[in-house]
């Protein structure tokens, strides 16, 4: 019997049949061109999972159908205009091309939106309730509105039939308009589009009659929907199933995509793409309750990825087709490394969340793991051997700079040597996976550690390269990947040097000791600050974080920080924003932290055990300075070249003998992020 | 003249303990069932020794000269002694020609003796053993009778010759009816004019298995009177040489079968005698002396253990490199049959996947409509009737098996790369029933045969094509029998066909990995395709390093016959030795075209060469979009 005999089994929706149980869920890719319009890069992004073998995807998360809805923050496909059809078409003729069928999410947003951008309009509401979350004053919807907008609805429809999509999704999720209508959270009315559950559902019924008015009875109509709200006041999982049996029993929908959790809070938007810290596939059984009361395909996403829980929830019939949209963000090519048997290749999305946070910050969607994700016309997801020569490439530090370079230039077919000092790969992702509840993290490096093995880097792990062991290997590029070492000594008044204060890197490395009343002061605000203070209360001590940002963990976004936040309450770390820790000194056996108000210059004192400070990485560099002057290109990397995405110019040089030329990427340039390693190494190596 | 008479008479001595012996040997093989044969074999047997049997035996220079020598001398002088002895010409010229024979004789017989030295293990010894010294009295006899003066030629002297000529005479001439090694030059002819599968000697492949009648007195062979008469004079041809035993997969892997000696107990169960006399390697396990058999009894246990049976893989090595030309692959899936729908008995998971095979039409119990499931995202149509295709692709049980998706989606991207017009079978297509076939359930085969073949009177297409082996034997060579008459071609000779220029858009392959190529039996061997593939590899610009054992001689993988459902124990596996070869060619791809081959050998544990089907290296090198 086949590995995975539910995945590989179509599954008609409607007229149309999908080859496989794996799809991908609209998302807010923020790639479209202005004017809402798909172009080259959205195209490239989705035909890219098309060749990959993935069955389906639902493109344009929140795509919307009236014009009164703001664009600019998320970047959607613009459904309200017929322009749209022409680079529509060229989108579905591309993916269908290889296989794959492709829908589009519809939607109004209604008070899910700020008002503040183009087109500055009024947002419209049942109730006129304002979202917490988008800061979306709105005003309460009138009769005409209602009407403009479903006939909105199936000018849109009708627009995404006449480009040649296989279908429609109508978003009845994340509060939404229409689900907006249906949540006694937004819905007060008291009129016919308000009260009882059936006059709540009114509006959303008759924008699906509408739409299937639009497009004929064979065209597929799907809705998405969430299957508990979460909140006292809002919608459970009893109403909403009442919601999609009647829905349901209209005889107007093909599939019901089903996702747990409300959006309007920051705390409840967290769960809808369940990050790291969450179980596996926390909402699936809503899902399964939902299917319970419908006769059509449910679909079902939200922390499923793995291809084997994929395969087991089909199998036990939970839902009917399974969305791994994020593991797809990660690794585009899932479907045809299961079909080919190399499902140790797959990049497995780690939940890091990194894509979805950069959407709510207003960024394009990237993969922190993967820099050619949407990247595509420049960035190979496949590395291509060289038809040049093969050189001898030696990498310098295995954190993800350092791997990924060794990957990219082993799979050009070049020999790669490759120095990390410790005994394991992975480098700062190794602290970041200390953290509790980022465990998963360390997914990250178990990749990158099967790939440069299963490739045949020459890996020589518990080395630290000299200047002399690294020219001794004759190499003709030299990548240095140093990474940084904390970044303690900034401040001469913190005491690192004495002993007075200890690093992040210190307490996540177990190399100290956690004490019992601990302040940690945290001069970045991303993960690492917060992800020290979690790991030392949940050991028992008392924490209080201070940081001279606006909150705690201020860069830490949008779905991830309500996780921390979440613990640090749980916990009772004490939360301390807008303030600098100017020195400490020691009183007895106790650290006096002196903080420095950043509004008031005013100071405070804390008496505690134990001064952790985060504050970000400085750059190893000593390795680049003996070496620059050797090499042929004096360690400069060419940015124009690097920019435009083309090779180096140094690489025409001939690098015979004890010639060689020397990059450097990743944290020992500057600090960066993971993915800003990686993407480092990506761009400069693919064109070794 | 007392020698000359002696002579005289004991010729005619040896000519009536031939025909007694022959005719005492006739007796036992008319035990068996009768056969359509016909008389005119007899006037072929000539031609079918000296060029189909001696094209196999030709293959060891050393032997073939040996026996040129010995046989071709020893026939050469009992003509002449006929001639000069036997009808009293007594002419001394003739003599001499004698001389000439008995010493061309014994300079084979010299070699004959060499290799007994120093025989390899294959080889049988016992009563084997004395035949360069019994053929050598012979010789000698004659030299020194016709050679020597007959002045100089003392009482004595005459005697001693006499005595070897009598010692040579009843080697040559008792073997029939006593069942001795000379036994084979007598059943060996006789075997050559009634030979079960006549067809073999005008040039054909025969490997087709014979229908069952499911209606007959017995179903299949329980006892050795079961067989045919002809397989059972088969059977007394064996000359021991052990070149099946040397071929045989199963026996280099430890399991309990040696195609030898399984072909001696039918020697055994038709004498009616026990295995004590054998000499030879043994079942591995299985000590020699314990069984015993007899024309009327049950083959099964007391004879063969069934674990013998169920260890072969049906890959015919055995039958290609016999010199005498014996079915040891009928003989095994005759006993099988038995086993299989008189006994119900058979090892391991192979009852379950019968059970499937009766129960879904998919050896898998997989849902029938779900075999082209790997072809939705393809754009590929199904066969209708009424809509005529030129191809029409049968995918066989690898279409329901991941890794062998992979070759048929690449096999469909070729077909579309090169517009051929085809179309799939679909849902209606059912196991072509080779695995039951060769388990012995020929019941289930004919079923599954005959509902394929009614599908396929439905449907207008002018080729069949399958990338897998098994079903283009059954279709090619078994269908036609029940009726199905197709003109089946497996997907490598397609795309060597494609693979002229304008017809196929091959960019340049890629590989710098040594590639060598696993022969599938029932691709080669069955159906003598050996060319094809090495043709599409050499297009692709691949040098393929051909292991030493390949083409026709190729080793199993192991997956033929049902051998991995019944799962018989050996001490090694035989897709691990298979994956040996392949290391000591050096490669580090194995190409493939068969979807067994592609399980077995990519089941090999730790560090092994990549397995690729040829469909997939040449989809590698087509273009990504036309």
């Amino acid at each position: 019997m086949a590995a995975y005999p539910h995945i590989f089994t179509p599954i008609k929706l409607n007229q149309l049949t999908l080859p496989n149980r794996i799809y991908s869920t609209a998302h807010a890719e923020v790639y479209a061109d202005a004017g809402g319009m798909p172009g080259d890069r959205y195209i490239r992004y989705y035909e890219e999972k098309a060749k990959g073998g993935l069955g389906m995807a639902i493109c344009g998360g929140s795509s919307p159908v009236s014009i009164d809805v703001p664009q600019g923050s998320w970047k959607p496909v613009n459904l309200t205009t017929d322009r749209v059809i022409e680079p529509m078409a060229r989108l579905a003729d591309t993916v269908h091309h290889h296989g794959m069928k492709i829908m589009i999410q519809a939607t109004h947003m209604g008070r899910r939106s700020a008002y503040a951008g183009d087109p500055w309009p009024h947002l419209v509401s049942p109730s006129g309730v304002r979202e917490p979350v988008h800061r979306g004053n709105a005003k309460a919807i009138e009769i005409e509105e209602i009407r403009r907008i479903i006939a909105d609805f199936a000018a849109a429809a009708k627009r995404v039939q006449a480009s040649g999509f296989d279908g429609i999704e109508i978003s009845a999720a994340h509060q939404q308009l229409i689900d907006q209508f249906w949540s006694p959270r937004s819905n007060m009315r008291t009129d016919e589009w308000g009260g009882s559950l059936a006059n709540r559902m009114r509006f959303g019924v008759e924008v699906l009659q509408a739409v299937r008015e639009a497009v004929g009875r064979d065209y597929c109509v799907g809705i998405r929907m969430c299957a508990d709200e979460f909140h006292d006041d809002g919608l459970d999982h009893e109403t909403l199933k009442e919601i999609a049996h009647a829905m349901s029993e209209t005889g107007m929908i093909d599939f019901f995509s089903v996702i747990g959790s409300g959006a309007d809070t920051h705390n409840s938007l967290a769960n809808c793409m369940p990050p790291m810290a969450l179980p596996p596939e926390p909402f699936v059984h809503l899902a399964a309750g939902i299917k319970s009361v419908v006769n059509v395909p449910v679909l079902h996403a939200q922390g499923i990825r793995d291809i084997t829980q994929a395969e087991r929830i089909l199998a036990n019939g939970m839902v009917d087709i399974v969305g791994m949209t994020r593991a797809h963000i990660a690794d585009p090519h899932i479907m045809n490394k299961v079909r080919e048997g190399r499902e140790d290749q797959i990049r497995q999305c780690v939940g890091a969340n990194y894509c979805i946070d950069r959407m709510y910050s207003g960024s394009d969607t990237l993969c922190v793991q993967n820099a050619a994700t949407s990247r595509e016309a420049t960035m190979p997801h496949v590395i291509a051997p060289t038809k040049g020569k093969k050189r001898r490439v030696v990498v310098v530090g295995a954190g993800p700079a350092g791997l990924e370079a060794a990957r990219v230039s082993r799979s050009r077919g070049h020999d790669v040597v490759l120095f990390e000092r410790s005994g394991v790969v992975g480098g700062q992702i190794n602290l970041a996976a200390k953290a509790p509840q980022r465990e998963q993290m360390a997914g990250i490096v178990r990749w990158f550690d099967l790939e440069t093995k299963r490739l045949g880097v020459d890996r020589r792990l518990g080395v630290e390269a000299t200047a002399e062991t690294i020219l001794a290997e004759d190499p003709d590029i030299v990548v240095l990947a140093t990474g940084g070492r904390s970044h303690v000594g900034q401040v001469e008044g913190w005491g690192a040097a004495e002993g007075l204060s200890v690093s992040a890197w210190d307490i996540l490395s177990e190399k100290v000791q956690p004490a019992e009343n601990v302040l940690v002061y945290d001069g970045i605000s991303a993960h690492a600050g917060f992800g020290t203070a979690d790991f030392l209360a949940s050991r028992g001590c008392t924490v209080e974080i201070v940081t001279p940002d606006v909150k705690v963990g201020d860069d830490v976004g949008g779905t991830t920080f309500p996780i921390f936040y979440r613990r640090m309450y749980a916990q009772g770390i004490i939360p301390t924003p807008n303030f600098w820790l100017d020195r400490v000194y020691a009183e007895g056996n106790k650290k006096i932290a002196v903080l420095r108000n950043e509004y008031t210059d005013e100071l405070e004192e804390r008496a505690v055990d134990q001064v952790v400070i985060e504050n970000g990485i400085t750059p190893n560099t000593e390795l680049y300075w003996s070496l620059k002057e050797r090499s042929l290109n004096r360690g400069q990397t060419d940015i124009r070249s690097l920019y435009a995405n083309e090779p180096q110019p140094a690489l025409n040089e001939a690098t015979d003998g004890d010639r060689f030329v020397l990059f450097r990427v990743g944290d020992c340039v500057s600090m960066h992020n993971i993915h800003a390693a990686i993407y480092d190494s990506l761009r400069l190596c693919k064109d070794f | 003249m007392p020698v000359a008479l002696a002579i005289t008479i004991l010729f005619w001595l040896s000519v009536a303990a031939l025909a007694v012996g022959l005719a005492r040997r006739a007796q036992l093989w008319r035990a068996g069932q009768p056969a359509p044969v016909a008389r005119s074999g007899l006037l072929a047997v000539p031609k079918r020794y000296f060029v189909d049997l001696h094209h196999v035996v030709a293959r060891d220079p050393f032997i073939a000269h040996a026996h040129v020598a010995t046989a071709g001398g020893a026939v050469l002088a009992l003509i002449v002694v006929a001639l000069n002895y036997g009808f009293g010409i007594y002419s001394e010229f003739l003599d001499w020609g004698i001389v000439l024979a008995a010493l061309v004789m014994l300079v084979g017989v010299f070699f004959v003796w060499q290799r007994r030295r120093h025989p390899p293990a294959r080889l049988s010894r016992g009563a084997w053993d004395r035949l360069p010294y019994t053929l050598a009295a012979f010789a000698i006899g004659l030299l020194i009778a016709n050679a020597l003066p007959t002045q100089i030629l003392s009482s004595a002297v005459a005697a001693i010759a006499l005595l070897f000529l009598l010692v040579g005479s009843a080697e040559l001439v008792l073997g029939i009816g006593v069942g001795a090694p000379m036994k084979h030059a007598v059943a060996g002819l006789l075997h050559l004019a009634f030979h079960p599968r006549p067809e073999r000697f005008s040039g054909v492949r025969s490997t087709a298995l014979k229908p069952l009648p499911l209606d007959g007195r017995e179903l299949g062979v329980n006892a050795p009177a079961d067989f045919h008469w002809n397989q059972l004079l088969s059977f007394d041809a064996c000359v021991q040489c052990g070149k099946c035993e040397q071929s045989c997969p199963a026996f280099a892997a430890g399991q309990p079968l040696n195609p030898k000696k399984l072909i001696q107990d039918l020697v055994c169960g038709l004498s009616g005698t026990g295995d004590t006399a054998y000499a030879g390697s043994p079942y591995p396990g299985i000590a020699i002396g314990t069984h015993a058999g007899a024309p009327d009894k049950a083959i099964v246990p007391q004879l063969i253990e069934p674990q013998t049976l169920w260890s072969c893989t049906t890959c015919r090595a055995c039958v290609e490199e016999c010199p005498m030309l014996i079915e040891h692959v009928d003989a095994i899936v005759g006993i099988r049959r038995n086993l299989n729908l008189a006994r119900g008995d058979v090892p391991g998971t192979a009852p379950d996947i019968l059970a499937n095979l009766r129960e879904t039409a998919t050896q898998g119990g997989s849902d029938n409509a779900a075999r082209y499931n790997w072809a939705i995202d393809l754009d590929v149509q199904t066969a209708v009737p009424g809509k005529p295709v030129d191809l029409l692709l049968f995918a066989g049980e690898g279409a329901f098996d991941m890794r062998y998706q992979r070759t048929l989606r690449s096999l469909v991207k070729i077909l579309k790369a090169a517009k051929v017009d085809f179309a799939v079978l679909g849902e209606s297509e059912c196991d072509t029933g080779d695995t039951a076939r060769r388990l012995g359930d020929e019941a289930t085969f004919q079923r599954l045969a005959k509902a394929n073949i009614a599908t396929l009177a439905g449907l207008d297409f002018k080729r069949i094509v399958t990338a897998d082996p098994h079903v283009l034997h059954s279709l090619r060579n078994e269908y036609p029998a029940f009726g199905g008459n197709y003109s089946v071609v497996h997907h490598t000779a397609l795309i060597d066909e494609l693979m002229t220029p304008g017809k196929l858009p091959v960019l340049e392959f890629r590989n710098s990995r040594a590639l060598t190529y696993h022969d599938p039996c029932y691709l080669g061997r069955y159906n003598g395709e050996f060319e094809a593939p090495r043709s599409v590899l050499r297009k692709l610009g691949v040098n393929v390093r051909e292991m030493d054992r390949s083409g026709p001689r190729a080793r199993c993988c192991g997956g033929g016959g049902g051998a991995p459902l019944t799962d018989i124990p050996g001490e090694r596996r035989i897709p691990d030795m298979r994956m040996g070869d392949v290391r000591g060619a050096g490669a580090e791809i194995v190409a493939v075209a068969c979807p067994q081959c592609t399980a077995m050998l990519e089941g090999v544990a730790g560090d092994r060469a990549e397995v690729l089907d040829i469909a997939e290296l040449v989809a590698s090198s087509l273009e990504a979009r036309p």
